[in-house]
């Protein structure tokens, strides 16, 4: 079956502008169609199409191998033949199932050789032997050993690739339904061309409404499908529970929240300890100081930013954070920076408390917050040594902020700070932030809304007057016996609705997440005097070979509490320790598919971290290969050219009586549904004819006009000038009959 | 004779065999376009299927001489081609014509016999002539072989020589009957073969007359060429060891020209051509030996090849 003319260019085009490849797409379109306009075609023989389609197939084997190196997603064609110093700062990217996403976006590119070949080729269809290497092999040996060769089949690569097309099409970007209206014209065309002659018009609008609906079901399936790859599968897909877009300055609980959580249990970290077992508890990512309305702000200490230096020679990757820290411990992270900031992937890098040194750290720039977090850009993967050790960390310590804008005031007035008073030069915002030690508290802060509930609790834990290990005793023993850890939460009692989500959760409830204990947790020990921060990371406890893994699922929020004595901030968890088991009883049971899964791309990403720059040696090998093997098969020495079918027609018209009227007849006639096959004979088609519906009156004339027509055509004494009157004359009457029949069916 | 006359001996035949065998018109048809365009049949099908019984309806309704030879394994050549005997009374060899001698012969069961007598049949009817004892002797000018065969794997029987093969114009089975004709078959035999009572409705100056009208039919080169074609292109078909030779062609152009004038035509059409494509051509091809483990038969070949190649239209 041969698809009708213009539908692949078209395709094409709505390709290319659905993908945002309208440079390739309409370059392949004109190519296409410029076999309208150069009639040399080739006589490429098996082998040829055979050697295309390996070319192909290695085309897409590298596509596959390039995508994985480059998880960006190359956003142009142009891309891919980048100069390479800018692919080098693109090297390094994560390998995920974008991937897939990507591969299929390039599909109707890296099969275009093969619909070519068949375009300019003197063939109409392409021998399956070429695709099927069991067939393939089959013939070889058949052929070697005299056998009789098994039957040749052939196909037409035009609604193939035309399905390619529209399937990588719909793996759009564009939100809007311009694909939806694309792929049904599209579908449309073909259903018109393909139609069947026999029914009517309105039978045929009713099967496109049909077609419509289909499709429209089809693009909300491959959309879906696309969403899965994406989101499932992908990186992107980090950002969900507890993180909330990378942001080290404000963190929006679930607090409040009714029903269940749900977490993904994909893996995003994976450690390797430097000595087996010993690895830290919690990763940190980053911690916050200001709680209001069910959200965790990072407080004044958003406006310290210190960029981290990479120790030189550059690129050294190793990036001290506290210089004169001495560290016992090491642990190598892999984690995806899976966010995107001023042009590259970015992230904050969960780190084990006390972390002084981070080394083979492959990023571009290495930011620490004052709010407790290191953020890099680098990379979509990043794969590093941790150095760290009990003792100082990099947090600020208690008490030390800065407030330099109105946001800031307001912030800090709604906190529970009392009033703001401005130091120094405040008016001009412009101005070099203003340090303040313990002037006010932020570590301190408590939201007055909340103040009700906490001394409830504080009064009856009778909290106030114990020292600070008494006190985190006694917390610890009261989250842990009167309280239950559940992801569950029911919606409030009508009467109560005023009730903060935490008010309820001390006083009425007594279930909830971790994000509760630890919210409950800094801001009890606030109340008490106790510096307290709440910490946002991971629960670090699932050994895999002979490292951790670290899921989506294990997502943890704690408590830091200051040590005055000490001037260091400590982990402090109050959620409950079953927690991790009532996490894993919620994974999927595919979950060993999507490990594995996660373990190749993790694999393939470390191989690339290792040598930075392999794309760059993969564009060397690939590109060069891929251009002497398409080499090879279009300037094959010897290859004969042919002109177009023109010569055949001229062979043809040597027959007699091949200008018979009659042709017209059986040109209409197969435009209503009955079409005569090449091997059919006029009487057996007749038969089939008679049969169809609306033909009723055609029986006898027609019968007649072939008699006619064959003397006209078989008997070699043919027709005198009368007789061949009357041909002309039958088939206008049967041409006329045809006509009225028509008018008289619909 | 001119071509209606010539129409009319046939449908004579024809429906004096009907009143015979039930529900084989097709059959009927094929063999008479071999008794018109002088070409000889080979049925093939299992026992009972009326192929002797078609074969001697066909003889009988002919007022021509007919011969008609069980194979057996212990036939010899002579039992067909005759014998030279010396006479003692004068001195003479006089040769004792065997049963080849004759208008229709039927051979029956032909592979029954050792490939020496079945070879020493096929000779004579490629060549129309006999040589006994390095004498030449003409075969009668209306000479028609009908021969019969069980199916090959049957037991206790000799394949034919495959290279000659080609001297039958034509191979085709009878096939079981619908159970309705077969119900005829039952009535008619109730008290006595219907095959008795059978008298000749044409003379064999009206069968030759028919062999000359046939003959004249007209075709076109167009369609001569499609001949060519079809079985030309069985030669370079898959799992075909021989392709058809000419000698097929030819055969198939003469049955169509047959066909064509019982179908009251005065030319050849592609229906004739396409109708006879199987009985003339797939018996002559012969196979790779590997050929039926892949499904593939000279049967399917040959309606590939119809299905294949334009027909002229
Ligand atoms: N289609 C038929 N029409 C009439 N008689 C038939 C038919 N098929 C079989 N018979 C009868 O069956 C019997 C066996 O037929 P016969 O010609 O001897 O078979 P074969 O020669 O094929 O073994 C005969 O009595 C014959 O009349
Ligand atoms: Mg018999």
């Amino acid at each position: 079956m041969k698809p009708p003319p213009f539908l692949l260019s078209v395709t094409l085009l709505f390709w290319g502008w659905q993908s945002d490849l309208v440079l390739p797409g309409a370059l392949m379109a004109v190519i296409l169609e410029s076999a309208l306009v150069f009639r040399t075609r080739w006589d490429l023989s098996e082998d040829d199409f055979s050697k295309t389609w390996s070319f192909c197939s290695l085309v897409l084997l590298s596509a596959v191998v390039y995508s994985f190196t480059n998880n960006e997603g190359p956003s142009s064609f142009a891309t891919m033949f980048d100069d390479l110093s800018a692919s080098n700062q693109r090297t390094a990217t994560v390998a995920s199932a974008r991937t897939a996403a990507q591969v299929i976006r390039w599909l109707p590119m890296i099969f275009f050789p093969f619909l070519a070949a068949q375009t300019f080729s003197t063939r109409e269809s392409i021998p399956l032997t070429t695709l099927s290497l069991i067939l393939q092999r089959r013939w070889r040996k058949a052929k070697q050993l005299g056998q009789p060769l098994p039957p040749a089949r052939g196909f037409n690569v035009g609604y193939p690739y035309f399905c390619a097309a529209l399937l990588s099409a719909s793996f759009h970007p564009s939100e809007d339904t311009s694909f939806f209206w694309g792929f049904c014209a599209l579908l449309m065309w073909v259903l018109w061309t393909q139609r069947s002659r026999r029914y009517g018009i309105a039978v045929w609008i009713v099967l496109l409404a049909a077609a419509g609906t289909a499709g429209y079901f089809g693009q909300r399936s491959m959309a879906g499908a696309q969403a899965y790859l994406t989101n499932h599968l992908s990186a992107q897909w980090l950002a969900n529970f507890i993180r909330r877009a990378d942001d080290p300055f404000q963190n929006r609980t679930s607090l409040g929240l009714v029903g269940r959580l749900k977490m993904s249990d994909s893996i995003v970290i994976r450690l390797q300890p430097e000595t087996p077992k010993n690895v830290p508890a919690y990763l940190r990512e980053a911690s916050y100081r200001l709680y209001r309305g069910s959200t965790w702000y990072s407080g004044s200490s958003r406006d310290y930013i210190d960029s981290i230096a990479e120790e030189q020679p550059a690129p050294s990757g190793n990036w001290p954070l506290l210089s004169d820290k001495r560290t016992a411990s090491r642990l190598n992270i892999a984690c995806y920076l899976d966010g995107f900031d001023k042009g590259s992937p970015a992230g904050l890098l969960p780190l084990p408390s006390g972390t002084a040194r981070l080394e083979k750290l492959a990023a571009y720039t290495v930011d620490r917050y004052a709010a407790g977090s290191v953020m890099a850009h680098g990379p979509g993967l990043v794969l590093f040594d941790a150095h760290y050790g009990p003792g100082a960390t990099f947090d600020l310590p208690s008490g030390f902020g800065t407030v330099t804008n109105l946001r800031g005031r307001r912030l800090y007035e709604e906190s529970g700070l009392g009033r703001f008073e401005p130091h120094g030069d405040w008016a001009s915002s412009n101005d070099p932030p203003v340090f303040v030690y313990s002037y006010t508290n932020e570590d301190l802060a408590v939201t007055p809304l909340e103040a009700a509930a906490l001394d409830a609790v504080v009064d009856e834990l009778k909290l106030k007057g114990r020292d600070q290990s008494e006190t985190l005793r006694v917390l610890q023993q009261f989250f842990d016996n009167q309280f239950k850890y559940s992801m569950w939460q029911s919606p409030p009692r009508s009467s109560n609705t005023n009730q903060t989500p935490l008010a309820r959760f001390l006083l009425e409830t007594r279930s909830g997440h971790c994000e509760y204990f630890a919210t409950a947790t800094v801001l009890l020990l606030r109340r008490v005097g106790i510096p307290a921060r709440y910490a946002t990371g991971y629960s670090v406890h699932e050994e895999s070979g002979d490292g951790y893994v670290v899921r989506l699922s294990d997502a943890h929020a704690w408590t830091l509490v200051w040590d005055e004595t000490h001037k260091v901030w400590n982990d402090f968890d109050t959620t409950p320790a079953i927690w991790v088991e009532a996490e894993k009883k919620n994974r999927s049971p595919l979950r060993w598919l999507k490990d594995a899964w996660s373990r190749f791309t993790f694999e393939f990403a470390k191989l690339r971290n290792g040598q930075g720059n392999i794309r760059g040696y993969l564009l060397w090998i690939i590109v060069p290969g891929m251009v002497l093997l398409l080499g090879q098969i279009v300037f094959r020495r010897g290859r004969k050219r042919r002109k177009d079918k023109k010569s055949d027609a001229d062979f043809l018209a040597i027959w007699p009586g091949l200008d018979s009227d009659f042709y017209q007849l059986e040109k209409k006639i197969a435009a209503r549904g009955v079409p005569r096959s090449d091997a059919e004979p006029l009487n057996l088609w007749l038969q089939r004819v008679e049969k169809s519906p609306g033909m009723e009156t055609l029986r006898e004339p027609l019968r007649e006009l072939i008699k006619l027509h064959y003397r006209h055509r078989f008997d070699p004494h043919g027709l005198n000038a009368a007789e061949r009157e009357k041909l002309k004359a039958e088939t206008k009457r049967c041409l006329e009959l045809l006509a009225q029949s028509r008018s008289g069916n619909s | 004779m001119n071509p209606s006359a010539a129409r009319e001996v046939f449908q004579k035949i024809a429906t004096n065999i009907s009143r015979v065998i039930q529900g084989h018109a097709a059959p009927t048809r094929k063999l008479l376009a071999a008794l018109a365009s002088g070409g000889h049949v080979l049925l093939e099908d299992f026992p009972g299927t009326g192929k002797t019984t078609l074969a001697k309806a066909l003889a009988r309704s002919v007022d021509a001489k007919f011969k008609r030879v069980q194979f057996t394994p212990d036939l010899l050549p002579s039992d067909i081609l005759g014998v030279a005997i010396f006479n003692q009374l004068d001195q003479q060899f006089h040769f004792h014509e065997g049963p080849i001698f004759t208008n229709i012969l039927l051979a029956d069961e032909i592979n029954r016999a050792s490939p020496r007598t079945q070879s020493a049949l096929l000779e004579a009817m490629g060549e129309g002539q006999v040589s006994v004892d390095g004498e030449r002797r003409n075969l009668a000018d209306l000479f028609f072989v009908i021969a019969t065969q069980n199916p090959v794997e049957f037991r206790g029987t000799y394949p034919l020589p495959e290279a000659q093969m080609d001297r039958f114009a034509m191979q085709f089975t009878l096939g079981y009957v619908q159970p309705a004709d077969e119900v005829a078959v039952l009535t008619a035999q109730a008290n006595n073969h219907p095959l008795d009572a059978l008298a000749s409705c044409v003379t064999l100056a009206d069968v030759t007359a028919l062999k000359h009208t046939a003959q004249n039919i007209r075709i076109s080169d167009e369609l001569k060429r499609y001949v060519v074609d079809l079985v030309g292109a069985t030669r370079s078909a898959n799992g075909v060891q021989l392709g058809a030779s000419p000698r097929a062609s030819i055969a198939l152009m003469k049955a169509a020209q047959a066909l064509a004038l019982f179908d009251g035509l005065e030319f050849v059409t592609p229906e004739q051509i396409q109708e006879l494509a199987v009985p003339v051509i797939a018996h002559r091809l012969v196979m790779q030996p590997q050929a039926r483990f892949s499904g593939l038969t000279a049967r399917g070949v040959v309606e590939d090849v119809v299905k294949k190649i334009k027909v002229p239209a």
